[in-house]
């Protein structure tokens, strides 16, 4: 473990009916940088991003927070450092946007749950603005598109206030400009050396987007984990996926197309 | 909306319902003959019907709420203690307590109300741990848990009414039917501070029941306690439904119907919708008894019978709507 690694886990394995899910899984995320998990439907990723936030208690290994084993730290105590943004269906949550991202302030509530204070408001306010949604304070959530969706979600786990982001499938469901938008969102966020950033997701052009390393995650266990040029290469995504890539190069961004095969 | 106005507005119906509903029934009476010492209309008035107005008050909040805390807990819009089988857990519990001639009391409870609540918080853990996996709550297993459930808690009932002399009997039978008619103040005093108590730890609990709206893994990802909340929702509910339902009997689908028309009204915020519903089910379960009360007169209905005949559609209502 590196001393810049704020994330770390050690040795993770999680089984669910006999069938391992997550298999003796190291990785480390450093301090202001962007992971992604890239992998195939199933491969584990979700188990692994639930496991990274403490959702999930691995059945063997350790995930660590700043060298702390997170299963001893209280659930508001992991809530103040890493936020979560899972996976979203189009939603039928029936609040408004403000409401929504107000919930993000609950580690930061005293004891008795008491009302928001100040700080709390201005940390949704910050949230809104950064992800640039402010105008939709007042609407409900569940009359928003799918991108709008998208970025009140990132706004809650913004006004968390948390060091790291974990993002599950933060694109799947939008639409290329709102894909292009939350990837902004993100590399900007992790740019200006905010944010942390883990994101787990199977679209590999938003993942060399975004990323500083990509780890790829095949059947539980870590195939390779590395800077994108040297994992979005078509001989280790044709064993990742087992389906046939050929990489274009964009300047120095490799762009990955789909082969059918011949 | 703005909720603050709605929860202002229902408030006023609240008052009004309260202050009103006495007043109504088989033999109108005016307050200046209850005040001016006419014996029959003060007797009616002070004796019979305020209690009974106060009951159904503090009984509709009670079941609302409890429905309310319910849907949000099992993310279900049809759940509510009665469709779960809590209800009839309660039955059972103050059935057996009946037959069993359990008079007296038991650690200060009413051996009636103990049993009642022994039975709901029996069926609510038995409920949880079937509908709740490792993902979540599965909420088809939830509902047919519910229903089969409480077909078991009434054949027992059946079973143990069998069992029991005429006169038992016969007091099961109008008991099961949910009442409010025979009650004076003691019941009320009995009912009222686990309304009370059982409501402010809902609105203590608000931030926790909103985060639930937006999905488990979320609230737990932001550190809610899972299993905390669905012992507190539980407990609490049990203790509500336990101490009234030893009182007057189920009375189904208040739990339903009340939030689902106030969600539409105030919104969803928790903080909100707790009060708002136990205002509002409070009108609700008032006016139906007032309806029960006059509707035949000068013979009464049982309010169970009123409220089951409007929510049995409603439920159907419900389930079309969703599709």
């Amino acid at each position: 473990m590196t001393a810049a690694s704020i994330l770390a886990a050690d040795d993770v394995g999680w089984q669910f009916d006999g069938r391992r899910i997550l298999d003796h899984v190291d990785l480390q995320v450093d301090r202001g940088e962007c992971l992604v998990v890239v992998g195939p439907n199933g491969a584990g990723k979700t188990t692994l991003l639930r496991t990274l936030v403490g959702l999930l208690e691995p059945a063997s290994g350790t995930v660590r927070l700043e060298g702390t084993d997170l299963a001893r730290l209280s659930r508001r105590e992991r809530a103040r450092h890493l936020a979560y943004v899972p996976q979203i269906r189009p939603t039928r949550v029936p609040l408004t946007v403000e409401q929504m991202v107000l919930l993000g302030r609950y580690p930061y509530l005293s004891a008795f749950r008491g009302a928001p204070r100040a700080s709390d408001f201005e940390a949704v306010a910050r949230a809104l603005e950064v992800v640039g949604i402010g105008a939709l304070r007042e609407r409900l959530l569940t009359e928003l598109s799918g991108g709008e969706q998208q970025a009140v979600y990132v706004a809650t786990a913004l006004a968390q206030e948390a060091e790291v982001m974990i993002l599950d499938e933060p694109t799947t469901h939008l639409d290329p400009s709102h894909q292009r938008e939350i990837a902004a969102l993100l590399a900007e966020l992790n740019r200006r050396g905010e944010k942390t950033v883990v994101a787990a997701t199977h679209d590999l052009n938003f993942a060399s987007l975004i990323a500083d390393r990509i780890l790829a995650l095949r059947e539980g266990r870590v195939l390779a984990c590395d800077v994108p040029a040297k994992i979005l290469r078509p001989e280790l995504l044709s064993e990742l996926f087992r389906a046939p890539f050929e990489i274009v190069r964009e300047g120095d961004r490799p762009v990955t197309l789909l082969e059918l095969g011949r | 909306m703005n909720p603050r106005t709605a929860l202002l507005v229902l408030l006023g119906l609240w008052i009004v319902t309260t202050l009103g509903a006495p007043l109504v029934g088989s033999q109108a009476i005016s307050l200046k003959d209850a005040l001016s010492g006419d014996g029959t209309a003060a007797t009616i008035l002070w004796r019979i019907r305020l209690p009974r107005v106060l009951l159904a008050i503090l009984a509709g909040g009670a079941l609302a709420v409890s429905g309310l805390a319910f849907q949000t807990l099992f993310r279900n819009p049809l759940a509510e203690p009665y469709t779960l089988g809590v209800a009839g857990g309660a039955a059972l519990g103050a059935v057996l307590a009946m037959q069993l001639e359990w008079i007296g009391t038991a650690v200060g409870f009413p051996a009636v109300a103990a049993a009642a609540f022994i039975g709901a918080l029996s069926v609510s853990l038995v409920i949880l741990g079937l509908a709740v996996t490792r993902f979540g709550v599965e909420v088809t297993t939830l509902l047919l848990a519910g229903i089969a459930i409480s077909l078991s808690c009434s054949a027992l009932i059946l079973f143990l009414q069998y069992l029991a002399d005429f006169t038992k009997t016969f007091r099961m039978v109008r008991w099961m039917m949910g009442g409010l008619s025979v009650v004076g103040y003691g019941e009320v005093l009995w009912v009222a501070p686990w309304v009370v108590v059982g409501g402010l730890a809902l609105v203590g609990h608000r931030w926790d029941l909103n985060l639930l709206l937006t999905g488990e893994d979320l609230a737990a990802s932001r550190g809610v306690s899972l299993l905390r909340i669905r012992l507190v929702v539980l407990g609490v509910t049990s203790a509500m439904i336990g101490a009234l339902v030893s009182v007057t009997g189920p009375i189904g689908f208040v739990g339903l119907i009340v939030p689902h028309m106030l969600r539409r009204w105030v919104g969803h915020d928790h903080l909100f919708l707790i009060p708002a519903c136990l205002l509002g089910g409070g009108i609700f379960l008032a006016i139906c008894d007032l309806g029960a009360r006059t509707i035949m007169a000068p013979a009464e209905l049982p309010v169970g019978i009123l409220t089951a005949l409007l929510g049995g559609p409603f439920f159907l209502w419900l389930l079309i709507a969703r599709r």
